[in-house]
């Protein structure tokens, strides 16, 4: 399967410098781009020094609300050409507009049919801006959700403002996302992608910013499959666009020993992956929930009541 | 049903009553585990099973708590943005 990865941020973040910066770097020479610009005439393109094959721009809207089905076609055909032997890539980067919640994108490639099952959601980069950020982060509940949904924050313009209170607010936000720091775009490039779902870190968060809640969600005694189950259904149906994303590892009762790594945004997840074995001494289920508004206690509960259903009918 | 279970069980129907942003109470009984859910316009009774009447009308029955809180977000935050659980494509 082809990674693909999204690099948000809200308008002068820094996004298409940092890609154009990553683009020179050898390491990323076989990448294929995917560039949403808001507005008539598309510019930021220009700025990308690769190859014109491999840079395919969308115009005339933003990507979460206006061109979803244009990115599914031009992922779709980008792979297409692969297969015909007309482009080589075995990365695909996807740049949002300034403005793009970048939900429904992530939803749209887990669950093309055409093109999921092809692609691999690699990492969520979003750039925040150190002279702006703050008062963007005020202002605007895209740039909000834009840091919130990330895998890897990557401070930019650190040249120009201090960056430690904006970076204490972001670990607010989303604790779970590693926090980079970008001069004029340059940055590691093996610290931005190959993000793995299963990071140790990712289950010690908690935090509450007032716009973010992120918290783990623990429980040591395995889950009933049909309890994950049922719980994730409630999520989705209950908790409506409250819910932002949420990973996990499950002790599963039917699956002793492999664990199920789950992982959505929003309403829309992948189904579980059965890990061959715990990927460390912790046996327990862990389940990070990055949220607007949704309380730990609340879900821990939810999550018994219904294993207690479950056992009771599985008794019965 | 346990106390312990009862007062679980009315946290869980509190929290939901919170994300949907409906202002009612939650009282549970002391014995049998049946609730009672005063909202502004309409008082709902909930035994285990589950059953929800209003005004002493049988509204629904449900095996889990899933359908039951359907019934109650549908009763009492109809407005809300529900979803609807997606599985895409393999990791």
């Amino acid at each position: 399967m082809t990674p693909i990865s999204v690099i948000t941020g809200f308008l002068g973040s820094g996004k298409t410098t940092l890609l154009s910066h990553l683009l020179r770097d050898p390491a990323l020479a076989r990448t294929a781009v995917i560039v949403n610009e808001f507005g008539e005439v598309g510019l930021d393109h220009l700025l990308l020094e690769a190859s014109d094959e491999e840079v395919v721009l969308l115009e005339g809207g933003c990507l979460c609300c206006k061109v979803r089905g244009d990115l599914v076609r031009t992922a779709g055909e980008l792979l297409a050409r692969r297969a015909r032997g007309d482009a080589a890539f075995d990365r695909i980067v996807i740049e949002t507009t300034g403005l793009a919640d970048p939900a429904p994108i992530l939803q749209a490639l887990m669950t093309d049919r055409e093109i999921a099952p092809a692609l691999r959601l690699d990492s969520v980069i979003a750039t925040v801006d150190c002279a702006a950020g703050g008062a963007t982060l005020d202002a605007h509940p895209e740039s909000v959700k834009q840091a919130a949904l990330a895998d890897r924050i990557v401070l930019t313009k650190t040249d120009l403002a201090d960056s430690s209170a904006l970076a204490q607010r972001l670990r607010r936000i989303n604790p779970a996302a590693h926090q980079l720091t970008a001069l004029h775009g340059a940055v590691d490039p093996s610290l931005l992608f190959n993000a793995s779902v299963y990071e140790p870190r990712l289950y010690e968060s908690h935090a509450h910013s007032g716009e973010v809640t992120t918290f783990c969600l623990r429980r040591s005694e395995p889950l009933h499959a049909v309890t994950l189950s049922l719980f994730l259904q409630v999520l989705a149906e209950h908790c409506g666009a409250k819910l932002l994303r949420l990973k996990g590892l499950v002790d599963v009762v039917e699956s002793p020993g492999r664990p199920a790594l789950i992982h959505g945004v929003q309403h829309v997840f992948h189904p579980p992956a059965w890990l061959e074995a715990w990927p460390d001494d912790d046996r327990s289920t862990r389940i990070v929930v990055i949220s607007q508004g949704l309380d730990a206690a609340w879900l821990q509960d939810l999550i018994e009541v219904l294993d207690d259903e479950v056992t009771a009918c599985s008794i019965s | 049903m346990s106390s312990h279970k009862t007062a679980r069980l009315a946290r869980v129907l509190r929290g939901a009553l919170r994300v949907w942003g409906v202002a009612a109470s939650v009282e549970a009984e002391a014995q049998g585990g049946e609730f009672i859910l005063r909202a502004p316009s309409m008082t709902l009774r909930i035994v285990p099973g589950w059953l929800v009447f209003r005004d002493g009308q049988l509204l629904a029955s449900h095996a889990g708590l899933p359908g039951l809180l359907r019934t109650l977000r549908q009763e009492l935050a109809p407005g809300f943005a529900n979803g609807r659980l997606i599985i895409g494509s393999s990791l």
